[in-house]
């Protein structure tokens, strides 16, 4: 029997009893749409959770920390942040590449308006990773340059009065930055004062700096661009400055001669160390997917490391459970109705008994007899399948209006993003899927019908 | 091609189509054996038009049933067209009805959403012919029985008659070799009966068909060229139409009829 005969067999046979179908259908319709849109609500989460990490950094990224140096205390410590180590992990496969960190606390003047916060000397490979609304990142060997972050620049404020900020544009107001005081050996030796660690509290380095006899010097940095991202976008990089580490090295070596940094590591004898030891260094994957990887390799060199990325992956996984459990409330309902198009068939075989007979009688072959009942209950599927996907649309589309519209005050979603979706595959999928059900279900009906014996065609009731 | 693979042998030696030698059907009922077939032997030749006659329970429909495949026989051999069908299983039983067989039902059996014309294309449809190839030859046989002008219509738009007229052009759209009709009158009027037994009769003749007819009335078994009264799954009596074209060359062949005379002969 031809594939087009089967087909019009069967839909003939739907057709001739339209109310059962269209009941049928709707059973499929309504359990295949409860399943789409479930799984859509999680893809959704899914999304803007991806979306809001990456808001706040990139994903790409490790954060390699080694902050208090157990010296003396111990403890088998971590290799110290140096140059050389950091060069190391360039050679872990996977990474793309890497930065060191070094901070230095600055205090920034315009007119009366003051700030405190970081510039952080990163590499190329980190600058290239920053997403600037303005300007451009650092060249290396250029004098030195800063990318500032996007809270940095309304974080300025006059005298002691905190609680008013006022925004600063370095264009066109100019920035007078000066760095902490050098916490020479002797003096820190002497006096005790290296209990509270320079650079830390903006407090005591001007406290400090007004007991030192020079004047401080203060410089003005050029501007090289602005990160991307308002006032209120909070991320791991707005409220630093970035600038090329190399040029700014050269800066430092300038104010602090030998120490290279405001408070240098030292050494067992107190000596402050004549390399430099970073507290944060990072590395960037090729891939999201292989962060795991290098981060493992990182951590079993000794070091301590986070990504945004490990955060992300355990938050998923909390988020696949929350998906299981709404998918499988949309599977139950596709559950009855895969019920309901067993028993639609059943019942349709049942009264189609003597015509199966008669099909027999007349040389119907029984796996066309098979093959028409599973394409009446995979037409069945079908049909529910795509009526689904588009109650799903129109489901999904309202579910959207509504988040959008209240979402931001009952769940604290951030605007723009759409708790419902449903990709293309998720619409395929469906289809084949509602299509596969329908075959499930059709297939024991359908073998009964391969059965039924030809004799009922013979019997006269 | 698939049609007209079987054509009449003119002027060849007349051979039997289908032998059946001591064939049992026997059903058990709780602890009883019930014999609806008691050793059933006959041959038939091509191009006859066979009745077997019997009361209701004589056991004439379970060797109808037999012979078209439709139920296993408990013993014995069926041979049609060389093949042995006991020994098929369903699926080359189904083939078998498929490429052979044409089948003509008490109670017409058409599919009561199709017209007549989809419903005399449907053993082609089995066959895989193409809609338009099976639908050309289905009116042809439409015309051949009379009912050309129905060929639109669906079952309960027409009459008894005509609808066993569609179901006479069905069985035979397949150019079988043998034709098998149980009771093919019983549903239709005296008038309507006579009308359609002169058409089978002359439709069976013209084309050579071999027709083999489930009976229990005697006034329509004497339409074929020769009956078999069957009473408690024994033929009892075999009745000849010497008249008959068919029957008159076998004897003039064969100079007797094989197995009938170990059974009573009578001649009409």
């Amino acid at each position: 029997m031809r594939a087009s005969d089967l087909l019009k067999l069967a839909a003939g046979n739907l057709r001739r009893r339209r109310t059962r179908t269209v009941l049928t259908v709707l059973g499929v319709v309504i359990g295949t749409a409860s399943i789409v849109v479930m799984v859509s609500l999680g893809l959704g989460m899914n999304r803007s959770l991806v979306k809001s990490f990456q808001d706040s950094g990139s994903l790409t990224m490790i954060t390699i920390t080694n902050y208090g140096d157990g010296m003396g205390s111990g403890k088998k410590s971590a290799p110290q942040l140096t140059d050389k180590t950091i060069d190391n992990f360039s050679k872990i496969p996977h990474v793309k590449g890497t930065s060191p960190s070094l901070g230095v606390y600055v205090t920034a003047k315009s007119g009366p308006y003051e700030a405190t916060y970081n510039i952080i000397g990163v590499s190329q490979a980190y600058l290239r990773e920053l997403k600037l609304a303005s300007g451009s990142p650092p060249a290396p060997g250029e004098e030195l340059s800063l990318v500032y972050g996007n809270q940095v620049l309304n974080s300025f404020h006059r005298g002691k009065n905190w609680m008013k900020s006022y925004t600063v544009d370095p264009e066109k107001e100019t920035i007078f930055y000066s760095f902490p005081a050098p916490e020479s050996s002797s003096a820190s030796a002497g006096s005790g004062a290296a209990s509270s660690p320079a650079g830390q509290s903006p407090g005591d380095s001007g406290a400090s700096a007004s007991s030192q006899p020079a004047p401080q010097k203060k410089f003005i940095l050029k501007t090289a661009g602005i990160i991307e991202g308002g006032e209120d976008d909070y991320s791991q990089e707005s409220n630093n400055c970035y600038t090329d580490i190399d040029s700014f090295k050269k800066l430092l070596k300038k104010i602090y001669k030998k120490d290279l940094v405001p408070s240098p590591a030292r050494n067992k004898n107190g000596k402050p160390l004549r390399y430099y030891v970073y507290d944060e260094a990072y590395v960037f994957a090729d891939h999201m997917d292989n962060v795991a990887a290098v981060q493992k390799e990182i951590t079993d060199m000794g070091y301590s490391c986070y990504s945004n990325t490990e955060w992300l992956k355990q938050t998923q996984g909390t988020l696949r459970i929350t998906q299981m459990v709404l998918g499988g409330i949309g599977a139950v309902s596709l559950l009855v109705a895969a019920i309901g198009i067993m028993n639609t068939m059943m019942m349709s075989i049942y009264e189609r008994t003597k015509e199966i007979g008669v099909m027999k009688v007349l040389g119907c072959d029984m796996g066309d007899i098979r093959n028409m009942f599973l394409t009446e209950s995979a037409m069945i599927g079908l049909l529910g399948g795509i009526a689904g996907i588009f109650l799903s649309f129109g489901i999904s589309v309202i579910i959207n209006f509504f988040t959008k519209k209240y979402g931001a005050e009952i769940m604290g979603f951030s605007g723009g993003g759409s708790l419902s979706l449903i990709p293309l595959w998720l619409s395929g999928f469906a289809i084949l899927f509602a299509t596969l059900v329908g075959m499930i279900s059709g297939y024991i009906p359908s073998v009964r019908a391969m059965r039924l014996s030809p004799l009922a065609a013979i019997r006269n009731e | 091609m698939i049609l007209g693979r079987f054509h009449e042998r003119e002027g060849r030696e007349v051979e039997p189509i289908i032998r059946v030698r001591d064939l049992y059907k026997i059903f058990h009922i709780g602890e009883n054996e019930v014999y609806a077939l008691n050793g059933l032997s006959f041959d038939v030749y091509q191009g006859e038009f066979i009745a077997i006659v019997g009361t209701s329970g004589s056991g004439k429909s379970t060797c109808l049933n037999m012979l078209a495949g439709l139920e296993k026989p408990s013993k014995g051999e069926i041979e049609i067209a060389g093949e042995r069908i006991d020994r098929m299983n369903e699926g080359e039983l189904v083939r078998f009805r498929r490429l052979n067989v044409g089948f003509i039902f008490q109670s017409y059996n058409l599919v009561a959403s199709m017209n007549a014309v989809e419903n005399v294309s449907l053993p082609l449809m089995f066959r895989g012919v193409p809609e338009e190839e099976r639908l050309r030859e289905s009116e042809k046989y439409l015309e051949l029985m009379g009912i050309g002008d129905q060929r639109d219509h669906l079952p309960n738009q027409m009459s008894g008659g005509q609808q066993q007229r569609v179901g006479i052009a069905r069985a035979l759209v397949i150019e079988p070799k043998i034709i098998f009709a149980d009771e093919p009158t019983g549903n239709l009027d005296s008038h309507t009966t006579e009308e359609v037994l002169a058409l089978m009769q002359r439709i069976v003749r013209e084309r050579n068909n071999t027709l083999i007819m489930v009976t229990h009335d005697p006034n329509i078994a004497a339409w074929s060229d020769r009956q078999l009264r069957v009473v408690d799954g024994k033929i009892v009596e075999t009745v000849i139409q010497k008249e008959s074209p068919i029957e008159k060359r076998i004897y003039e062949e064969k100079h007797d009829w094989p197995f009938v005379k170990t059974e009573a002969l009578t001649s009409s």
